[in-house]
């Protein structure tokens, strides 16, 4: 059993709160990642999970064994860092048997051991090379090889992938997929890359300033977060304000600055006034951009809800982005500008100066209210 | 538990660099505060306050001959050991082989051998030419320990200097000296004033050479402290003490703002 | 001056350097350097062992045009020669290891502390190291004195019940010496731990590594050549201490510094002066090269140790 508890767990430096009260349960042989701007707690919650800081307040305890009091060498836990902290002045098998050789196994012992585990990252061949002969992929390897040589309950990583440029990384991403598949054990992984994050997690905690937001299966976080921060750091949308017009039993209107009307149905307890002013994300990848109907009259924008509860706008096209597998679309609506991803094979060329119509279904309309908070729809 | 036995180890490494720390500073607050002794002892805590062997330094002429001689000394090593190093330093930046790395290990030398045998020497081959006693001597004798420094502070001052600056100089057709003066110089003018400055402590404070090197015409402070010492242990020696640790502090702190203390402790 | 008369000067200066190529430009640069140490260092050197080779007289420093190794029988084969460079070794010893020990410990502590802290620590090296060795010996005196700091403050605790000779007495002296060179040996072993990231401390005590054995598994093989350094120059000095012993000591904590001093400026006896500190140039050099060789194959051993 190794699921790791948080309990209101809190660490600050001086005046400065770095980690705010957050608690949350990872459950054994789950994937988590932290996700989170700069600065917002991550490394530090994880050190206190580690035992590398002791936390000002609350609890940690691993494997239903409560284990605050304890300093990270008596931990079942193992940390992969950032900059891989390799030791320099030994070589490779060195660098991976030093877990062993702390806890008193015998040479011969460690060393097949470890000699393993880099057979098992795909470093055999380098057991007597030093550390700073390799190139930034390869010193990944040998930290993941260095961890896992202990056999740990819990799988730190921080930020382990960073430094390493774009398609390595992706490469690297599978493979430790591969590996927290294979060794079954707790992995919290640290990141300030989304697609990282979503390609690796089971589940994902996202963090601002301190603060655990919100956790939950990727889908979840990306389908329904649960305020205005998560949705601005997750990716690329369109905020949209304006004020709420119109509220009946199971929808409401905003009308927006840039004068189009947005329909969207309402949870049946949400509760919003009329007059309250909202934002309104239209994430690009759910819109539709069609090329305008001649009888629309071009240039003269109007957005009215159609028969289906689908939003609209007319616009221009401004200009036309080649972002490898879609284009994305910088539309002109009366002074306001928003953009649409297709994806490349989609029908029906576009150009620069095309007037077009934009639509989005209701149904993927988010709203937050000024505080960031989410309207339920 | 181990987080009971960690704060134990803590308060251990505490106490351990803390007495370091009072080792380092007791000695020499110790020896300002005798300085105000009242009588002829060196007694501390202080039986009392005074200023009279304040007055006594200024109203005898040999500390104020001795005074003079410092400085004279001081600011010819200042002098030499600054261009010597800061040149060097350059020339090394500009050109690294084989033999130019020679000259390394040759400006360390005379910090690893004891100051006594160096003072032999320099003695024996002053005499030889000529210049004992004079200022001249302890003045070389001086730039032999502060070169090194000036040159390796220089040195780091040069690889921390982008030369991309003086590539472009040159390209906007300045003539390297012209570079030197215009884009070098300004950028690593705070170099050469903390090297200078250091010079000019390390030649205030030697006193081994010097205690060869000087006649009673050109004995600097350290020596006549020295002289003065073996004959009797008085409070006069700690207002010279005083003072002398004063101008080392004043010059840390200077050096310090000028560049920072961690830069200039690596490199003395 | 105006920046076109200061071009011009300057014009003026680069003229002579004008026809060479650039590297020759770089070797004229480090030419006074060279010239320098040629004359002021090397050729001193060269004199000294001249001397050391001349007749002794009477009246006279020594006899000019004369050769004979006589004064370097005399140190060697004089039992009185072989008790000061004894006791010089001795200190030499003594003192490096208790230095190296605690400057290391306190270079490790200046390395971990941050902010205001490590500004005191660094504070607390850097200033001893630019005060006269005359101060820094002088200074024990009234603290180690029979009725000094240091024998009141233990015998109004109550460890002591009468006040111990510390001055002038050998240990006096290794207290001076430790106390000069220490400043030297920390700024050397920091110097090289300040190059080393922090994080592979907290690697290793993540891997099952208590403090104590982080330390001595990986950050000292990395410091090692801080502390060799560290050691070649708290031995070099301590081997030639003259201020320590010469200010702290009794009458027996003679060295070979003491005695140099006194041939030469005393007895004007140079060729036994010269001969003595060459011999003991010799002596220093052969035990630095053992030695530095030594602490570099420990270096070694621990990083060869899996
Ligand atoms: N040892 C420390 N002393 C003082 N402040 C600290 C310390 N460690 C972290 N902080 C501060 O705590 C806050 C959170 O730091 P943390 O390293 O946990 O952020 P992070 O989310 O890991 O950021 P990044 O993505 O940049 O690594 C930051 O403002 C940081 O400056
Ligand atoms: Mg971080």
């Amino acid at each position: 059993m190794s699921k790791i508890e948080l309990e209101n767990l809190s660490k600050s430096f001086g005046d400065l709160q770095a980690v705010d009260d957050v608690s949350v349960s990872i459950r054994d042989g789950e994937l988590l990642c932290l996700l989170g701007p700069s600065g917002c707690g991550k490394s530090t919650t994880m050190r206190m999970i580690s035992g590398l800081e002791t936390p000002t307040s609350g609890r940690v305890s691993i494997g239903g064994e409560d284990v605050t009091d304890k300093s990270a060498y008596e931990r079942t836990t193992s940390m992969v860092f950032q900059n891989w902290a390799l030791f320099p002045y030994k070589s490779v098998l060195e660098n991976v048997a030093f877990g062993l050789k702390m806890r008193g196994e015998g040479k011969q012992e460690r060393r097949e051991h470890a000699r393993e585990m880099l057979t098992r990252v795909h470093m055999d061949g380098y057991e007597d090379h030093n550390p700073t002969e390799l190139s930034g992929g390869q010193k990944q390897r040998v930290a993941l090889a260095r961890s896992l040589a202990v056999d740990p309950d819990v799988l730190l990583l921080d930020e382990p992938l960073s430094n390493l440029d774009k398609r390595l990384r992706e490469e690297m991403e599978i493979e430790l997929k591969e590996i927290h598949e294979e060794f079954e054990k707790t992995f919290v992984h640290v990141t300030h890359n989304q697609d990282e994050a979503f390609t690796l997690a089971d589940r994902i905690g996202i963090m601002n300033e301190g603060n655990l937001v919100q956790v939950g299966e990727p889908s979840e976080v990306y389908h329904n977060p649960k305020n205005r921060f998560i949705e601005e750091f997750l990716g690329d949308t369109n905020f949209v304000s304006g004020e709420v017009s119109a509220v009946d039993g199971d929808g409401a209107v905003v009308e927006t600055d840039f004068g189009a009307t947005i329909e969207f149905p309402l949870a049946a307890d949400e509760d919003l006034s009329q007059g309250t002013t909202v934002t309104v994300s239209l994430r690009p990848e759910f819109m539709s951009l069609d090329a305008a109907s001649a009888t629309d009259g071009g240039q003269k924008t109007a957005a009215r809800a159609d028969g289906n509860g689908s939003n609209t706008v007319v616009g221009t096209i401004d200009t036309v982005l080649y972002r490898g597998s879609t284009i994305r679309y910088f539309v002109e609506t009366n002074g306001e500008s928003m953009f649409v991803e297709r994806s490349v094979t989609e029908e029906g060329e576009l150009d620069e100066g095309d007037a077009v119509q934009v639509s989005w279904p209701a149904e993927e309309i988010l709203v937050f209210r000024p505080d960031g908070t989410r309207v339920e729809t | 538990m181990a987080l009971e036995r960690e704060s134990v180890e803590n308060a251990l490494f505490k106490a351990g660099y803390g007495t370091i720390f009072a080792f380092m500073l007791v000695p020499l607050v110790i020896v300002i505060a005798t300085s105000f002794s009242p009588s002829g002892n060196l007694d501390f805590p202080p039986a009392g306050f005074s200023l009279k062997w304040y007055s006594a330094f200024f109203d005898n002429i040999d500390w104020l001959r001795a005074f003079d001689n410092s400085l004279v000394i001081g600011a010819g090593t200042t002098v030499i050991a600054t261009f010597l190093g800061t040149t060097a330093a350059f020339g090394l930046e500009a050109r690294r082989d084989r033999w130019t790395q020679l000259l390394v290990p040759v400006v360390i030398m005379p910090l690893l051998i004891p100051p006594v045998i160096l003072g032999v020497t320099l003695l024996v081959y002053f005499n030889e030419m000529g210049l004992r006693s004079s200022y001249v001597s302890i003045i070389l004798a001086h730039t032999l320990w502060a070169t090194p420094l000036v040159f390796f502070v220089m040195q780091s001052i040069f690889q921390r200097f982008d030369w991309e600056l003086r590539d472009a100089g040159m390209d906007l057709g300045a003539n390297p000296i012209r570079v030197f003066v215009h884009v070098v110089l300004p950028n690593v003018k705070s170099g050469i004033f903390v090297s200078a400055l250091l010079a000019f402590i390390i030649s205030l404070q030697e006193f081994v050479m010097a205690l060869f090197l000087s006649s009673y015409g050109t004995r600097t402070i350290p020596v006549l402290a020295w002289t003065t010492l073996r004959q009797s242990l008085t409070p006069i020696v700690s207002v010279v003490s005083t003072f002398l640790i004063l101008i080392s502090l004043v010059g840390i702190l200077l050096a310090a703002l000028a560049t920072n203390l961690d830069f200039i402790a690596k490199r003395l | 001056m105006s920046v076109t008369t200061r071009n011009s000067l300057l014009d003026r200066v680069w003229e002579p350097f004008r026809q060479q190529p650039g590297s020759r430009r770089a070797l004229l640069l480090m030419a006074p350097l060279m010239v320098f140490e040629f004359f002021v260092f090397i050729a001193p050197f060269l004199m000294l062992l001249r001397i050391s080779l001349s007749k002794q007289v009477r009246g006279l420093p020594y006899e000019a045009g004369t050769f004979t190794f006589e004064a370097y029988s005399e140190v060697l084969s004089s039992e009185f020669f072989h008790g000061l460079i004894t006791y010089s070794f001795k200190l030499g010893i003594i003192a490096t290891l208790l230095t190296v020990v605690l400057a290391t410990f306190y270079a490790y502590a200046i390395w971990r502390s941050e902010g205001l802290t490590r500004t005191m620590l660094l504070f607390s090296v850097v200033l001893p190291l630019l005060t006269t060795l005359v101060i820094k010996t002088y200074a024990w005196v009234p603290l180690l004195a029979p009725r000094g700091t240091v024998n009141e403050l233990l015998m109004a605790i109550g460890v002591l019940q009468s006040p111990i000779q510390l001055v002038p007495n050998t240990t006096g002296v290794i207290v001076g010496q430790v106390y000069i060179v220490f400043p030297y040996a920390t700024l050397a072993v920091y110097s090289v731990l300040s190059t080393l990231d922090w994080e592979i401390v907290e690697a290793a005590r993540d891997l099952g590594a208590s403090r104590p054995r982080s330390f001595f598994e990986v950050v000292l093989p990395q410091a090692m050549p801080g502390v060799a350094v560290a050691t070649v120059v708290s031995f070099a000095w301590s081997v030639g201490a003259y201020a320590a012993p010469g200010l702290l000591g009794a009458g027996s904590d003679r060295t070979f510094a003491i005695e140099v001093e006194t041939q030469m400026l005393v007895g004007f006896n140079w060729p036994v002066a010269t001969a003595l500190s060459a011999i003991m140039l010799v002596l220093m050099f052969v035990s630095v090269v053992i030695l530095y060789t030594a602490l570099n194959s420990v270096g070694g051993d621990v990083s060869h140790g899996a």
